[in-house]
């Protein structure tokens, strides 16, 4: 059996099923497009993807296809080439499973949307982008891939477009991802002129690769992967629909940057200032979306700060040299933060459209598989012993204790670590159990299997999925195996210190009659001030500005100035000047005459 | 139909009945009417509305245009497309822009100077120094073979 054969047909044949929904209907016109299609055929990708994957994990084959070559120039080729390899084999499915689960869940939650089969045509495409992405080898594939998940995130945040809040939260996030794709841009430059390739294969330097194209692909992660700096896009997004921030900006989109510097590792392995930067951002980002995540009271915004934060963690892992391990924690991931997004959107639909989680409490009983699933993620992302979260988080927290690297990055790691389980559990008490503080009248019904059925497979998933991988792919870096049992369990006990913390502040809280305004309060509620700060000074400078060099500069300056206003003023000089020279008096012309035969006097000598 | 030639925006009115008669064609009254300063940049008779965006204005009341909360017959910001509610924010913040900009930043240096600061002292799993058999391969690194080596014990009873 030709397995190479059967591994490159079957991935391509999951990617053109996933294109049938789109192409059918343009080709014939009785063929119409439901919701229901389009999550069967993505379903039916997701099954023939598990036969690669199946073939990878039995006998270890990779293949790099290529087909069609662009020959741009005689010596710059740009082949179309799809690496399939542990990581693009063993993301098919993730990314397959976790979109069949929100694609069904969506028939439920946007049913009374006018234009359904519209939304789920764009979450398709997003798909079709986003697996480009993944299977890309060239950094040109990848680049279409990446500009098209960032379109479709424009598209899909802006969903309803009449609310200006959204448009204003998806022209962020396109903005953001474009001071991004700067980075990236320049990196494929600095590749085409050094190494005269865009082949991923074809990357690795043996000696020091420079530093300035690596601080291009660094930008460009920490754009599309919402690092500090480059992060306020991520929480604006959630003015998108709860599918949408599921899907794009919990396991798939915002892991696009990370992805990249998976790939691209073989550069980065041997210079370690672009490491250490890595490790910094990382470990910056993870504590500063941590810390904004405490003191939020929407549902969506708590977890969105929370994917934020585990994106910093990956960056981490980046940096500490351990690309695997950053995969690992992409794909557990994908599956509880997906899960956390599916059971608030069941809960905001049951409530009407509430998303203040200060308007919730006592959901426990109310909605029972909901809020054991939500529990079931929460569990899973502080990272509970033999969850799906453990197995990537706690070898992440023991590289970090037994590696040499920059104290600071360890502590605020550490510090992250422990303010994600405090405001998970404070999610979580909050919103399911005390006292219930919902309006008395709620359309709550969470008993549709289309609503269940999701849920519980990624509850499912995130329970697993940590023990099936990390027992069937062999790792290619040895983990630390010998550690001191305090190393061993420091992301343990530093999670039960915040979990404690968590309770003791909820208990406090509840028998507080008046939050009290203190600076660090403020601070967070404010999300570090970045957001006011950076947006209005850029917005209002860059408006005034261009309209300035608009108007005033290219008009006045251009056309006036330096055109036939200012050769009128030379001229109005030159003649007052030259009108002092013969003003009709006989004393002046008497001088004059003195003057040059004066100089022609000394010139003669 | 097209607006007439007194609806459009003129020169810069010097008289007071040209201020007059500006400020009724912008529908607005004398004394609110002020010009932008007539210093060649072209705005002419326009007047300087103050510099706020859609949103410092009321989100509940009925405008007649909602999404730019506006009502007809309204003057326009010279400067509208800027300020409008997908762009510009001016309204006030909670906290004033000064004590933002101060804990921002201020944030920004700790988080600098403490990353400066683990690297000069980073953290690592204690290690010794490497010790060699051989009496440190004395004979290897191009000792005497004739002269009794120097003893070199590397553990402590």
């Amino acid at each position: 059996m030709d397995l190479p054969l059967v591994l490159n047909t079957s991935m391509l044949l999951t990617l053109a099923t996933l294109s049938t929904p789109i192409l059918f209907p343009l080709l014939s016109n009785n063929l119409k497009n439901t919701p229901t299609i389009i999550t069967s055929t993505v379903k039916t990708s997701f099954l023939i993807s598990l036969i690669p994957m199946t073939i990878y994990i039995h006998s270890g084959t990779e293949s790099l296809t290529t087909f069609w070559e662009w020959k741009y120039i005689m010596n710059f080729k740009i082949p179309i080439s799809l690496k399939m390899d542990f990581y693009s084999l063993t993301f098919f499915p993730i990314a397959l499973f976790v979109s069949w689960s929100i694609l069904q869940f969506a028939t439920w939650y946007m049913a009374s949307d006018p234009y359904i089969t519209k939304f789920f045509t764009y979450l398709l495409f997003f798909l079709i982008a986003m697996l480009i992405l993944i299977i890309a080898n060239n950094l040109f594939v990848l680049f279409i891939g990446w500009e098209g998940v960032g379109i479709m995130s424009f598209l899909l945040i802006s969903w309803w477009h009449g609310r200006a809040e959204a448009n204003t939260a998806a022209l962020q996030a396109v903005l953001y991802n474009r001071v991004g794709d700067v980075g990236l841009i320049l990196c494929m430059a600095w590749l085409a002129i050094t190494m005269n390739t865009w082949e991923i294969q074809q990357l690795s330097s043996q000696s020091q690769t420079p530093t300035f194209p690596l601080l291009g692909l660094i930008l460009a992660a920490a754009g599309k992967s919402a690092q500090f700096g480059l992060h306020p896009w991520l929480p604006a997004a959630m003015e998108g629909p709860t599918p949408v921030s599921a899907l794009l900006h919990s396991s798939t989109m915002v892991v696009a940057g990370i992805f990249l510097l998976i790939r691209t590792h073989p550069l980065f392995s041997n210079n370690q200032t672009a490491l250490t930067l890595c490790l910094c951002l990382g470990a910056l980002s993870t504590l500063f979306a941590a810390t904004c995540a405490l003191t939020q009271n929407d549902i969506k915004k708590i977890i969105a700060f929370s994917t934020s934060s585990q994106l910093g963690l990956m960056m981490v892992t980046i940096g500490l040299n351990l690309p695997e391990l950053a995969f690992l924690h992409i794909s557990t991931h994908a599956f509880f933060k997906a899960m956390l997004f599916l059971c608030s959107g069941s809960i905001i639909h049951n409530l009407n459209g509430e998303q203040d989680i200060r308007k919730m409490g006592g959901l426990q009983k109310m909605l029972p598989t909901t809020t054991s699933c939500l529990t079931i993620g929460n569990l899973a992302l502080m990272g509970t012993p033999f969850l799906a979260g453990f197995y990537s988080k706690d070898q992440i927290i023991e590289s970090l204790n037994t590696s040499y690297l920059n104290t600071w990055a360890l502590l605020l790691t550490l510090l992250a670590t422990s303010f994600t389980a405090v405001y998970t559990i404070r999610m979580t008490v909050l919103v399911q159990t005390g006292f219930v503080r919902i309006p008395p009248l709620t359309p709550m019904n969470e008993n549709d299997p289309a609503v269940i059925s999701p849920i519980t497979r990624l509850a499912l998933g995130s329970i697993t999925v940590g023990f099936l991988i990390t027992s069937f792919i062999t790792p290619t870096k040895t983990p630390p195996m010998t550690m001191p049992l305090s190393i061993k369990i420091t992301a343990l006990v530093v999670t039960i210190l915040g979990i404690a913390i968590a309770l003791e502040i909820s208990k406090m809280a509840q028998t507080l009659l008046l939050t009290k305004q203190t600076t660090l309060s403020n601070f967070s509620i404010s999300l570090g001030y970045f957001n006011p700060l950076v947006h209005r000074f850029s917005m209002t400078s860059l408006l005034n500005g261009g309209q300035n060099i608009a108007s005033h500069l290219i008009d006045l300056s251009w056309y006036k100035l330096l055109g036939p206003e200012g050769l009128a003023n030379l001229q109005l000089m030159a003649t007052k000047t030259a009108t002092n020279l013969h003003p009709g008096q006989i004393k002046a012309y008497l001088g004059s005459f003195a003057l040059s035969i004066l100089i022609i006097l000394i010139s003669m000598h | 139909s097209e607006m007439s030639k007194d609806m459009m925006p003129g020169p810069y009115p010097r008289t007071p009945e040209e201020r007059a008669a500006a400020a009724k064609k912008y529908n607005m009254r004398v004394e609110d009417y002020q010009p932008y300063p007539d210093d060649g940049l072209g705005y002419g008779d326009y007047p300087m509305l103050p510099n706020k965006s859609q949103y410092e204005r009321d989100p509940w009341y009925q405008w007649d245009q909602p999404d730019m909360r506006h009502n007809w017959g309204e003057p326009m910001h010279w400067d509208f497309d800027m300020y409008i509610r997908n762009r510009a924010d001016t309204s006030p913040t909670v906290v004033p822009w000064h004590t933002m900009s101060k804990h921002f930043f201020l944030f920004l240096s700790i988080m600098l100077i403490m990353f400066g600061l683990g690297e000069i002292y980073p953290s690592y799993r204690p290690v010794g120094p490497k010790q060699y058999p051989f009496n440190d391969l004395y004979l290897e690194k191009g000792g005497d073979p004739n002269k009794k080596p120097p003893e070199v014990i590397h553990y402590e009873i």
